[in-house]
């Protein structure tokens, strides 16, 4: 049984984890390319959203490459990523491939379904439930120390003082974390992580701004798609807050670790403009531009992908939450067809526009009429 | 106090039932005239760009309303049946609503969660009667009749007709769009005039829908849609009618999947030919005409097929 996965942010990482662990031989999916889009896009539905064009074809180039087990997640609605699985073997059996598809629903559609979803890969012979628990448990603990390695390199990467070194101290301390496996190991790791991001010489005179990011979890969290923003910015010297982590999203509870804000206290903050849970990330989105707005960010860019549909509420919602707290929301589509340039230009556009807000600010503050 | 209420998307549903419910609480209730031209240019300029025709639609609607009601009634329908959800678009409608346009009157939203068997959710249509200035008496009665009202409204209304030989032609589409002639651009009508008939899905048997949509591998959640694919798989699987015509518009999310499981699906059971109409703002008259009048060709030059011959290719083909 070879088994691959989709791609995301820090997904491979946490799969190679998983693998280990469970003695599951695994199959790397390959990086996305042009190639990759190419083939979902021609194989999946037209109006389908991007993340599910993007899977197909890893899922045929993973199938490709000698894969016969394909894991997916599921879900129930009202977000249509719940029901990528069946469509994609769909599409996949009718291109002729032969494959088992494994869904692996949250427990929160059904337990019953989660548990046969995971004994489907890990089989009862190579895991009691004790240590299947106790495995996932030190897997749950080190999905949050990868993504606390992002949220740093995003953190520090505007106030670096010598280019690159933020981006040298992330690949260690990955390297670091993905050795680690028990409990122990991994919170010494995670020390070791903090010790060589402290160690990153900052450039305290360099003024920075703040930004944050929210939208939809596959094209924030793949740099493929939206054009590795993060770094992009931090190059110009902007911090940056993202609102959406893999370890968010699977940590029970909807205590949100990495974000640092409950799925209530988002929900709070939206509740203004948005009242109700509209699936897949659009309440975060909105309850997460309401906080950035409240502490102060210079701007908050949304990705979503072309037709999503919380997302779409969202950003019909945003327009109203930028006026009344007066924080710039920048909205990028993002489909297969999106170039870099475009999204480049209103990126500069945007960081302008919050330089000079900013500045106009600090002129005020100053007692100076905004018109001298 | 006139309650506005806004002529497209789930009013085409549940409108009688809203209606009752205003007419027992002795309040006026204003409706937006019939989808025009005017109405849809509106939507398309205020709402958000990237969102389906139907909510482009239902803005122009609420837009019409600005002048002539003193609040906007939009409840939020959170599911259509038990173990089910509406898309994403019917959750934050309200909101969108409210972030449509700056002097819009205040919006009422109470839930409606047709799933939920506690009916928490008649606490929103009771405050909302408080609201509107009715004594608590008259908001009780009146909220009983609205569950009675949905009750009556949920009982099988489907008639099947004997297949007595005519050209059928099965049209699968949201309420909102197919019974809407200006956004259908009048299909159904059309569809009558090439001497077809038109069955809806509303003219299927729920009970039927119900059985045939929970023998797919994968649960559908959105409410209407598993409706809709029953219905389809029920017309395909009993060959009830000779063709069918999924009627979408353009950036339905559900549509989309559903549109692709559907096909897939006829396509392995080798089933009736189906085909996707995708309707939007810039949809002509000429267009449509000309795919209805290929379709219905196609289907008169195919000879017509039995229950029994389809079950056994089905058989071959699985």
């Amino acid at each position: 049984m070879k088994v691959s996965t989709p791609r995301m942010g820090n997904l491979p990482f946490i799969v190679e984890d998983l693998a280990h662990r469970f003695d599951i031989d695994y199959i790397e999916p390959p990086v996305f390319s042009e190639e990759t889009v190419r083939i979902g896009a021609s194989l999946a539905p037209e109006f389908a959203c991007l993340p599910l064009k993007a899977v197909v074809g890893t899922f045929v180039q993973a199938l490709e490459a000698g894969a016969d087990t394909l894991l997916m997640g599921g879900g129930s609605g009202p977000c249509r990523f719940g029901y990528y699985a069946e469509l994609q073997r769909r599409i996949l059996e009718k291109e002729g491939y032969r494959f088992n598809l494994i869904v692996l629903d949250p427990p929160s559609t059904s337990l019953k379904a989660a548990y046969s979803g995971l004994r489907g890969i890990v089989g009862p012979d190579v895991a009691r439930l004790g240590t299947l628990v106790r495995e996932l448990k030190r897997a749950l603990a080190k999905v949050v120390v990868f993504d606390e390695i992002e949220k740093w390199v995003l953190a520090l990467k505007g106030r670096e003082a010598e280019e690159g070194s933020v981006a040298r101290a992330a690949e260690e301390a990955r390297q670091v974390t993905s050795a680690a496996f028990t409990g122990k190991e991994i919170r010494r790791a995670r020390r070791e992580a903090q010790l060589l991001f402290e160690e990153v010489p900052l450039d305290d005179n360099r003024q920075h701004m703040r930004f944050g990011l929210v939208g939809e979890i596959f094209v924030v969290l793949e740099p493929y798609f939206n054009f590795d923003i993060g770094n992009w910015l931090g190059k110009r010297g902007v911090v940056v807050e993202r609102c959406v982590h893999i370890a968010d999203t699977v940590y029970p509870g909807g205590r949100n670790p990495i974000f640092g804000y409950s799925d209530r206290q988002v929900a709070r903050a939206a509740s203004p403009y948005l009242t109700h849970e509209v699936g897949g990330d659009g309440l975060l989105s909105v309850g997460a531009t309401a906080i950035f707005a409240s502490r102060g960010f210079d701007a908050v860019i949304h990705f979503l992908p072309f037709t999503c549909m919380p997302e779409v509420i969202a950003k019909s919602v945003l327009f109203r939450v930028s006026e009344e707290m007066g924080i710039p929301v920048l909205s990028l589509t993002i489909d297969e067809q999106t170039g870099r340039a475009g999204i480049e230009t209103r990126m500069e556009a945007l960081l302008d526009l919050a330089r000079s807000r900013r500045r106009r600010a600090c002129r005020e503050v100053a007692g100076l009429s905004v018109a001298t | 106090m006139r309650v506005g209420i806004p002529r497209a998307l789930l009013f085409h549903h549940y409108g009688d039932c809203w209606l009752s419910f205003l007419e027992a609480l002795g309040v006026e209730a204003v409706l937006s005239g019939p989808t025009s031209s005017d109405i849809v240019n509106a939507g398309v300029i205020h709402a958000d760009n990237e969102t389906c025709l139907p909510v482009k639609v239902f803005s122009g609607h609420l837009l019409e309303l600005k002048d002539n009601a003193d609040v906007i009634l939009v409840p939020r329908v959170i599911s259509q049946g038990y173990g089910t959800c509406s898309c994403p678009k019917f959750l934050g409608l309200p909101d969108m609503a409210r972030a449509l346009a700056p002097d819009l009157p205040p919006v009422l939203s109470p839930a409606m969660d047709l799933g939920d068997r506690r009916f928490l959710w008649l606490r929103d249509w009771y405050k909302v009667g408080r609201a509107l200035g009715c004594g608590r008496l008259a908001t009780a009665v009146a909220v009983r009749g609205l569950v009675e009202s949905l009750k009556a409204h949920d009982v099988e209304t489907g008639c099947e007709s004997e297949n007595d030989g005519a050209l059928s032609v099965g049209v699968a589409g949201h309420f909102y769009n197919v019974n809407d002639p200006h956004v259908s651009l009048r299909m159904l009508e059309r569809l009558q005039g090439m001497g077809a008939r038109a069955l809806t899905i509303e003219q299927s048997s729920e009970r039927e829908a119900r059985r045939q949509a929970a023998s797919l591998p994968r649960k559908v959640y959105w409410g209407f849609e598993r409706r809709l694919a029953g219905a389809v798989l029920h017309w395909s699987r009993t060959a009830s009618v000779s063709g069918i015509i999924f009627l979408t518009s353009f950036a339905c999310g559900p549509g989309s999947f559903i549109g692709a499981l559907l096909e897939d699906e006829l396509s392995r059971e080798g089933s009736v030919p189906f085909m996707t109409i995708t309707l939007d703002e810039h949809s002509a008259e000429a267009g449509l005409v000309t795919r209805l009048e290929a379709f219905t060709d196609m289907l008169r030059r195919v000879p017509a097929r039995k229950p029994a011959s389809a079950a056994l290719e089905r058989g071959a083909v699985l």
